[in-house]
């Protein structure tokens, strides 16, 4: 049921953005497709930020957010890497995405609380010289970890800028050529907004 | 003083609230919340993120009255695009309002930026921006901070940002004496090709003293000696500890833009430095600010 869901979704997705795309071959993008292009980059934010609030999740069981952790990474480009740096700390630390997830799923809190600013900053596309498009997605996420006895021993807000790569692609779908777009996620730094 | 104008906060309030609902009704059209959350699940203040310049990109925007107040792009044709009246009130939200640049100052500049003969905005693709990072690297062995200094290049119809410069105080030390016309010791007298330079190794014997040798208007290439103690493995990255932009784009005006992360409508991307300058200034400027004696 999932996958045909999955699959109908798919073609919906392609259909539209081929719609939209259709006549594409100039290197500008016009203001009605880089709306498109935010929406799928926008999803893929969205589902990012889902994964994380269930990683994070001590009532998520290991093996559920082993899965989640899998999908998550599908998300990103290979390589990608999440710099943090916090109040206290300036300095930037480097992780690969798995192994923030990892450390996320591992947090040392009887219970974490992860919630998700409404506000959302997408910038322009700027192409590179591949020829491929990048834009960034500003979101907040606030952060709580509690402790059995102590009740609430952390709390943060953090801003995430997450870098957005996006490549025009084609794809045969019943002898006919179709154009879309594929957005992945790359790299995301992290910094602890001021309290 | 908290200058940012009292009926653009209201403004951004309101539409915060009425934007809030709108977009919680699309939510639950279109998105609607797993058990765990995805996007958007908290309830809190935020209006200080609204009102934070949270990325260069909506600095330019805001700069150029390029986005609305909910801070969606608009685009030539739109009737608020590079609009005049939103201009002045997002130009006022741009500055660093602790004091870092006097109000005549920023009141002149917006004038300018403003006129309505020759309004002057913001080219991410222009030249006359650069950036400056500093970052941590160890040099053999040891933390030091370095700056460098980035621009963006035109490739292949798309950008890049590419190093144009850097600056590491020991660098710098390396050439203390050059330019030094007081020494009358240190040099190889005007007939030492007679003799094929036999008296060269003089110089070579204190490392220290070299520079006295060299062509008094030699200027050290920084990123020469970068690319070269990185090559050799004496240099490793560790860190970037900041960021911040030179803006040379406005006639007759040169400003920085520099993060502040604090709890507060004016924070993100502002102007934290102004100096009105001509244009025999703006050279000197530049070479002041990458380090270029």
């Amino acid at each position: 049921m999932k996958i045909k869901t999955a699959i109908a979704g798919l073609i919906c997705l392609l259909i539209l953005t081929s719609g939209l795309f259709a006549q594409n071959k100039d290197e500008n993008i016009s203001p009605q497709r880089k709306q498109a292009i935010d929406s799928l980059a926008l999803e893929k934010v969205r589902d990012l930020s889902k994964y994380i609030s269930i990683i994070g999740d001590k009532a998520t069981p290991w093996s559920e957010a082993q899965r989640v952790i899998e999908r998550a990474v599908e998300l990103f480009m290979e390589n990608s890497e999440i710099g943090v740096s916090s109040l206290s700390r300036p300095d930037v630390a480097y992780y690969k995405v798995r192994e923030y997830f990892d450390r996320l799923m591992k947090l040392n809190y009887d219970k974490v609380n992860i919630e998700w600013y409404k506000i959302q900053y997408v910038s322009d596309l700027e192409r590179q010289p591949d020829g491929t498009y990048v834009g960034v997605i500003t979101i907040y996420q606030r952060f709580q970890g509690f402790d059995k006895e102590k009740g609430l021993i952390y709390e943060d807000t953090t801003k995430k800028d997450i870098t957005v790569y996006v490549k025009r692609k084609e794809t045969q779908i019943g002898g006919r050529l179709i154009g879309f777009w594929d957005v992945l996620l790359g790299d995301i730094r992290v910094k602890e907004t001021s309290k | 003083m908290n200058t940012f104008p009292d009926n653009l906060a209201a403004f951004l309030i309101n539409m915060k609230n009425s934007f809030l609902v709108a977009l919680l009704f699309i939510q639950v059209i279109a998105f609607p919340q797993s058990k765990n959350g995805g996007l958007n699940t908290y309830m809190g203040d935020e209006s200080m993120f609204y009102a934070q310049t949270k990325q260069v990109n909506q600095f330019f925007r805001r700069f150029n009255a390029e986005e609305d107040v909910k801070g969606k792009r608009t685009y030539n044709g739109d009737s608020i695009f590079r609009d005049l009246k939103s201009r002045k009130k997002y130009l006022n939200i741009l500055f660093d309002n602790s004091g870092s640049v006097s109000t005549t100052d920023r009141d002149e500049f917006i004038e300018r930026v403003t006129d309505k003969k020759s309004p002057v905005f913001l080219d991410f693709h222009g030249n006359d921006w650069f950036s400056e990072v500093a970052a941590s690297f160890i040099y053999k062995h040891e933390r030091v901070d370095i700056i460098l200094y980035l621009k963006l290049e035109k490739q292949n119809g798309g950008f890049k940002w590419v190093f144009s410069n850097v600056y590491f105080s020991r660098f710098n030390d390396l050439f203390s004496h050059v330019g030094d016309t007081t020494n009358l010791k240190l040099f190889l007298h005007p007939l030492s090709h007679e003799v094929d330079f036999m008296n060269i190794h003089k110089v070579f014997e204190d490392p220290e003293r070299m520079d006295y040798f060299l062509d008094r208007y030699y200027r050290p290439d920084q990123l020469s000696l970068f690319v070269s103690e990185l090559k050799n493995g004496n240099l490793k990255f560790e860190s970037v500890k900041g960021v911040k932009f030179h803006f040379l784009q406005v006639p007759g005006w040169y400003f920085e833009v520099s993060y502040f992360n604090r709890n507060s409508n004016n924070s993100g991307w502002l102007i934290s430095n102004m100096i009105k300058i001509n244009p025999k200034d703006k050279k000197e400027l530049i070479r002041n600010y990458i380090h270029e004696d």
